[in-house]
């Protein structure tokens, strides 16, 4: 059963707030982080923001275990199309 | 409308949704496309009679062949075998109807129009003359400049969104309404088989579905996707083949599936190795998307990456061996009834080898550079689709009488089957002996003539082969002998359990399998809650409370009648269909002025028929989802259904993350080929086109969104209108916030920098102008779709509703939610890398 706590959620909210302006700072301050830095830290920002909103806003922390197989397959095969693809032509 | 009229009635095939009503629609439809792709197979051989034939213009020829393969794919193949699938997939899982009887109406009702489009595309100008392949860049207007060139596109579109909902609808049915009883494992082979092409469907499709919109906005809107000399050409091939891989197994698998079937019926014998050839089964649909590449072999691809394809095309014969071994030990171990349906099923085996073996050869690197645009590819390939669907005509035989109540004719079945025999080899095996032709080239070496008049008689006779099935069926339909409930002495699926054809809602009682065989169980209903499980003497029994039982309880109008009829499906399909051909010649019908600023912007139309289409059609199709969304319609779950491997998830809430799994691969696709153009244009000769102020801005305020949608979820759980009300306000607000700063982001570009889908100053290229206003584009289309959505949840929720029920708010929000998700990566990818 998901949660209905509205505290939770206001949590999970300020988070994601907090990783967006991350990635903002990453690139607005190329004095502190190469780019390979940046585009580490806000891949990284991203994909911790997707874990958030799916587990909690979505509910799949709370739903049975095969619909996150389900997404990370869809996400997997999105995954290779995007990495062979690019790698077919270096 | 919950009434279905009588099948005598026209009205009742307009409103059905009954998943066997729509199975013989399927079924009759894609026979009207077997004529239709027929007729230009047959042009096709005429001009093949004499290599210097002038039967048909050089491009109404490249025009034949191109509708001739979209047809044959795309509306006949697998149309023909979802008929079946429609028809006895939930009579052989043991329910009531598929998961979702409105969406599968809608499914067929998009198909039919589909393919009324492509049907007009040949008279707006000429069809696509592409190839059924559509390679770029011979697919952009530079080359194919017709207006049904995009009809053609837009037709294609319009099919995959029609496949999408079927797909859904297919997949939640299979993991969530199997009888009581019946595992996964326990599932007859067609339905197995079905299983798995509507797994691949779900990725495949998607795929399609992506690189259809791409191509759709090139020759609608003006991008420059598949033009551009970053590799244009190449991403079309890998997007394409992505999906188109798979295809091959999608089109195959419901072929196999009936093999499967009929082999076992008439052997009298249980499949040899059931469980290694469903363990094959899976392992091909999961291998299908690590081949694609094998399509490439002659584009400039790296060795390496060819390599790999080459071992992963050649690893995927080896469970396609084992289920041919199977099929054949099968055979070797029964005693063999020779039947029209067995004839067919046998010949499609045979064929298939053939088609298999020929097909090793092209995945091998070296001998793929000789083959590769000959009559080889398209013998093999005929061979294998077309050879294996050999055995779906072997399925019309076998369940005929099912459909029907009536028994086709014996005799004439065999006649037809020998006819078709001679007939196919005749016209493909040709193919391999004159494999040094040219593929989709109208003229050819002379010394190959006798060969392609051989291919072109075989052709004729192949087609003349129909007709006898066409009067065969026609005639035991009208006065041929009742067939019983089940003529066949070793069948073993459910559907010939029941009288022939079988009633509206299917079953007696309740089917199970509890026992381990195929019972009818009556369930006891008391007054005010939904049905329970009862003993031999009709009393309720309790069985601790399990997750199907609260799934039930959350049905708050279980005492309802399930619904069959609906007029929205086709209203629907029929707007989407008006839509699009309005969209198919809207480009060639205006000119956008964009001039110095927004008050000097006009639009001047050229031809109003077209515009005009796609307002109306846009309109037609808001109001008819309005119209859906406020439908009473009900379809409620199997009470006491198998669920796994989704146990405890509701219904629509696992159609809605198929749903979602299938977009992740769309806008996968989108980014994909984002990344890609980049790659290949330089990674960082790219800078962003808009400033990372307005995206932060705008993610902040889709976060927020979010927030609120989960505080509209919290207020309909605990009963508060207010709170509801408020909070999907806030949600609306917020969308509109977005497409304001979107807006105003756009103009920006346009109007300041000068920067539009393929028109840039100097500085940025035209592809990356494209791929950034096209990505976004397609996330602020799906914003306005949410706020669409919203808007209804609002109205719905001021009348009082969702307090009961607040199932649908959540639905919502997984939508909205995925959409958010988008943009956390929209946002980088494009103002700040």
């Amino acid at each position: 059963m998901a949660s209905d706590s509205v505290k939770l959620y206001t949590a999970i909210y300020v988070a994601l707030l907090v990783l967006a302006f991350s990635k903002f700072v990453f690139f607005e301050f190329p004095e502190y982080f190469t780019y390979g830095q940046a585009f580490a830290g806000t891949m990284v920002a991203a994909a911790i923001k997707s874990v958030l909103i799916v587990g909690y806003f979505q509910h799949l922390r709370w739903e049975n275990k095969s619909l996150t197989y389900l997404m990370l397959l869809a996400l997997g095969l999105a995954m290779l199309l995007m990495a062979a693809a690019t790698y077919s032509i270096t | 409308m919950a009434d279905l009229p009588p099948t005598t009635s026209v009205r009742r095939w307009l409103v059905t949704t009954n998943h066997k009503d729509i199975g013989i629609l399927y079924t009759i439809t894609a026979l009207f496309f077997l004529l239709f792709g027929g007729v230009l197979a047959l042009l096709i051989r005429l001009q093949l009679w004499d290599p210097a034939n002038q039967v048909m213009s050089g491009l109404a020829y490249n025009e034949a062949v191109t509708a001739h393969g979209l047809i044959m794919v795309f509306w006949f193949l697998s149309p023909f075998a979802f008929g079946f699938a429609n028809y006895f997939v939930p009579l052989q899982i043991g329910a009531d109807d598929l998961a979702f009887p409105r969406l599968n109406a809608l499914s067929y009702w998009m198909y039919l129009f589909s393919g009324v489009l492509l049907g007009i595309s040949f008279f707006q100008g000429g069809t696509l003359d592409a190839g059924w392949t559509m390679y770029a860049p011979l697919n952009v207007p530079m080359y194919t400049p017709s207006i049904g060139s995009t009809g053609a596109v837009l037709a294609l579109f319009m099919f995959v969104v029609g496949v999408t909902a079927s797909t859904v609808n297919f997949l939640t049915s299979i993991h969530h309404s199997r009888a009581e009883g019946m595992g996964l494992m326990d599932m007859p082979m067609f339905t197995w088989s079905i299983l798995a092409t509507v797994w691949m469907m779900l990725f495949a499709f998607a795929a399609l579905l992506a690189v259809g919109l791409i191509l759709a906005s090139d020759r609608v809107l003006g991008s420059v996707y598949f033009s551009a000399t970053e590799g244009g050409s190449l991403l079309w091939g890998h997007l394409f083949w992505f999906f188109g891989h798979p295809e091959v197994y999608i089109v195959f698998f419901p072929a196999l599936g009936v093999m499967l079937e009929l082999f076992q019926t008439f052997s009298g014998r249980r499949l040899v190795g059931r469980k290694w050839v469903i363990i094959s089964i899976c392992l091909i649909s999961v291998q299908s998307f690590l081949v694609w590449m094998h399509h490439m072999f002659l584009t400039t691809i790296n060795l390496e990456i060819k390599t790999l394809m080459m071992a992963t095309t050649i690893g995927i014969s080896l469970p396609f061996d084992l289920l041919v071994f199977a099929l054949i030990y099968t055979l070797i171990k029964g005693r063999i009834q020779f039947t029209t349906p067995f004839l067919f099923a046998f010949g499609a085996l045979l064929l298939f080898i053939l088609g298999g073996i020929t097909g090793v050869f092209l995945g091998a690197i070296v001998l793929d550079y000789e083959f590769r645009g000959t009559y080889w590819v398209v013998a093999h390939f005929h061979y294998v689709m077309f050879g294996g669907a050999t055995a779906l005509f072997g399925g019309a035989y076998y369940w005929f009488p099912k459909m029907t109540g009536k028994m086709y004719d014996e005799f004439l079945g065999k006649v037809h089957f020998v006819v078709f025999f001679i007939g196919f080899n005749a016209v493909y095996f040709s193919m391999f002996l004159a494999w040094e032709t040219p593929r989709r080239v109208y003229e050819y070496n002379p010394a190959f003539q006798g060969m392609h008049q051989a291919g072109t008689i075989g052709a004729f006779l192949l087609g003349a082969s129909f007709f006898i099935m066409f009067y065969n069926f026609a005639k035991s339909y009208v006065s041929g002998p009742d067939a019983g409930d089940n003529p066949w002495d070793y069948s073993r699926t459910a559907e010939w359990a029941i009288s022939s054809p079988p009633p509206l809602e299917n079953w007696p009682n309740r089917p199970s399998y509890a026992s381990g065989k195929l019972e009818f169980v009556k369930d006891y209903v008391p007054d005010g809650g939904p049905a329970v499980k009862a003993d031999e003497d009709g009393n309720a029994v309790t069985d601790g409370g399990d997750s199907h039982s609260e799934h039930i309880r959350n049905y708050p109008y279980w005492d309802k009648h399930p619904s069959h009829a609906s007029i929205w499906p086709i209203l629907l399909s029929l707007a989407t269909g008006i839509m699009l051909l309005g969209l198919s010649g809207f480009n060639n019908s205006t000119e956008f002025h964009f001039g110095d600023s927004v008050s000097q912007f006009s639009v001047e139309v050229l031809n109003p028929v077209y515009p005009t289409l796609t307002v109306l059609g846009l309109l037609g199709l808001i109001w008819a989802g309005w119209k859906w969304g406020a439908e009473d319609f009900y379809a409620p779950p199997s009470e006491f259904g198998e669920r796994w491997p989704f146990e405890g998830v509701e219904k629509v809430k696992l159609g809605m993350w198929f749903f979602l799994a299938s977009d992740v691969i769309v806008f996968g696709a989108f980014i994909s080929a984002a990344v890609f153009i980049r790659w290949n244009a330089g990674w960082m000769s790219w800078e962003p086109i808009p400033a990372s102020l307005p995206g932060l801005i705008n993610t902040f305020v889709l976060l927020t969104s979010s927030f609120t949608v989960i505080l509209a979820l919290v207020a309909a759980h605990r009963q508060h209108r207010t709170g509801l009300l408020a909070s999907i306000g806030a949600t609306m607000l917020l969308g509109f916030t977005f497409l304001a700063v979107k807006a105003w982001e756009w103009w920006e570009k346009i109007y300041v920098d000068g920067v539009y889908l393929a028109t840039v100053p100097e500085g940025y290229s035209a592809i990356q102008a494209s791929v950034y206003f096209v990505t976004t584009g397609l996330h602020a289309v799906h914003v306005i779709g949410g706020l669409l959505i919203a808007m209804f949840l609002f109205v719905r929720a001021y009348r009082g509703a969702y307090m009961e029920d607040g199932r649908p708010v959540e639905y919502f929000g997984l939508y909205w939610h995925f959409v958010d998700i988008v943009w956390v990566f929209l946002f980088p990818l494009f103002y700040l890398f």
